[in-house]
């Protein structure tokens, strides 16, 4: 397969090669709209998806070859014996956070959780652990409206999770200054929108495999250092989000994307940061014990 | 136990064969649990779980009882006079045709989170088929049967209560079949986005991957569903059975 992606025209067509997302098309996917597949030897149909789109177990199910998954939830789905593995995180930092009224005057994420209403999945692990820490007995826990703002606009008390680069632009457009605590200030920092495959894909073709990563990771500089064309095309798709959302979002992202060593690649990951995770989600008890962090993923 | 056995027996052929398919792993249990690991997170969570089932059943009631009485009055004003029916039943289908996942979220921008928007949410979707059935019940009068009460100079209110309701008490009872199970929807949607029951239990555990304790929360559920629909056949039993052919002999 390997020789294939120089050789297409002996191969035939290549195999087409699905790509479950769990989101719409939008900034955070821009990488994977912008890779050029063909280079690569590579016919790739990407599946949009939406709330609760449930790629982890779809890879699993072999329903898509390819998916994109959290690092937390690729560790709980490990420990429940499926095989799911990461290789390729776009976020190097976690981009969640809580965003609550700059006029509140919060000076750390713990002051959000002292009053008023606080919008979070409260099955998501850095949910317990503020749950933990904190504890919700002060403020009104409700779900998370996903993206929609305007419980948040007409509630100067409301407090919600959000992604830090799209929720915030959105109420400051509204105008209404916001102050944002990103979960990683509680420690909680795991790989996001992850690229993942199963075990069985892994072995079965693993030269697959490593194009798609080659052509993600050319898809993701192309996409940061230009991503108009791709926002264009990706506006096409979801006309929901409008055009300047899209440009917006992709500069405000850009330094969750970029690792921080020069060293290192785009999308690379460390045992280190795969086992601090699986630590905090054996103590939140998400998973019974403690699962092989190199076993998770795959630098290719 | 001949009214009980043939729904049994379905139920534990399935029962075994899901288990059976589970453990000797053609379904990896992350796709489906195996009907233990479901006993399993029923008995584990059972405080959180009956907590959860305690609030949708009372917003399913309550929404499921307003539209039985809202429902049952507008389809008697609609059925007043062809012109009132004309101007206004377009309205009542639209209910049937509101989209109750997208309009859940403006719920909880009216009534806020909690048991209220819940209760809409039941309402709404339930409500429907309770008018749409009652109408059709009460248009459909023995004609026979109402010249005789004209002849005899019934009021208007007197045909209403002792023939023409009584009459459409077989299609009443059949629309409230229809939205007992929808009410129960109704309210686990309603909780998705407002919080608290069940709903918000196959949330929170579809977002920790736990097949098991979703499966748990949605059979508790079905029961409930269960549960309503009973309560309407006991109903429609002690109703109908002197006079309705439905209740009657086999």
């Amino acid at each position: 397969m390997g020789a294939c992606g120089a050789m297409l025209a002996a191969c035939g067509k290549p195999a087409k090669i699905r790509l479950a997302l769990n989101w719409k098309p939008d900034p955070q996917f821009g990488g994977f709209y912008a890779a050029p597949y063909d280079k690569h030897g590579l016919d790739v149909e990407i599946l949009p998806g939406g709330a609760g789109t449930p790629t982890v177990q779809m890879i699993g199910a072999g329903s898509a070859e390819f998916g994109i998954v959290s690092a937390d939830e690729l560790v709980v789905a490990r420990a429940r014996g499926n095989d799911v593995v990461a290789l390729f995180a776009v976020f190097q930092n976690c981009p969640q956070g809580i965003m609550a009224h700059a006029s509140r005057h919060l000076a750390s994420i713990g002051d959000v959780l002292k009053e008023g209403t606080l919008a979070i999945q409260r099955g998501l692990p850095y949910a317990r652990i503020l749950e933990k820490k904190y504890g919700f007995d002060h403020v009104k826990v409700v779900p998370s409206p996903g993206g929609d703002i305007s419980a948040f606009l007409r509630d100067e008390k409301f407090a919600q999770q959000c992604f830090v680069m799209s929720e915030p632009l959105q109420a400051k457009h509204a105008g209404v200054d916001v102050t944002v605590f990103p979960v990683a200030d509680i420690g909680y920092n795991p790989y996001t929108t992850v690229l993942a495959t199963s075990g069985a894909q892994l072995k079965s073709n693993p030269d697959r495999a490593k194009s798609m990563v080659a052509a993600v990771r050319e898809g993701w500089r192309v996409y940061l250092d230009d991503p108009k064309p791709t926002n264009s095309h990706m506006h096409d798709l979801n006309p929901s989000m409008d055009a300047a959302a899209f440009a917006e979002v992709a500069e405000a992202q850009k330094p969750f994307i970029e690792p921080h060593q020069e060293t290192t690649q785009l999308g690379s990951m460390t045992a280190e940061r795969w086992a601090t995770l699986i630590g905090q989600l054996a103590d939140l008890g998400d998973i019974p014990q403690a699962i092989p962090a190199q076993d998770c993923f795959r630098n290719l | 136990m001949k009214r009980v056995l043939p729904p049994v027996i379905p139920f534990v052929v399935i029962t075994l064969v899901l288990e059976w398919v589970v453990r000797s792993g053609f379904v990896p249990s992350y796709l489906v649990p195996a009907p233990s690991a479901v006993l399993r997170a029923l008995f584990d969570s059972r405080g959180e779980l009956a907590a959860a089932m305690g609030k949708t059943s009372s917003a399913a009631l309550i929404g499921f009882a307003l539209s039985t009485l809202i429902g049952i009055a507008i389809a008697v004003l609609l059925s007043s006079s062809r012109a009132v029916q004309r101007a206004f039943y377009p309205y009542a289908v639209f209910f049937q045709t509101v989209p109750i996942i997208a309009v859940a979220p403006l719920l909880v921008i009216w009534f806020g989170y909690g048991m209220k928007t819940v209760i809409a949410s039941a309402f709404i979707v339930s409500i429907f088929p309770v008018i749409a059935n009652t109408l059709t019940g009460l248009r459909s009068t023995d004609p026979a049967l109402r010249d005789l009460f004209r002849l005899y100079g019934a009021s208007a209110t007197v045909t209403l209560v002792k023939l023409r309701f009584p009459a459409a008490l077989p299609q009443i009872l059949t629309g409230l079949r229809v939205a007992s199970g929808l009410a129960v929807i109704g309210a686990i949607v309603g909780e998705f986005i407002g919080g608290q029951g069940l709903g918000s239990v196959v949330d929170v555990a579809r977002t920790q991957q736990r097949v098991d304790k979703v499966f748990a929360a949605v059979l508790l559920a079905s029961i409930l569903g269960l549960a309503l629909f009973g309560l309407i056949n006991l109903i429609s039993a002690l109703t109908l059975r002197r006079w309705h052919a439905s209740e009657q002999g086999s």
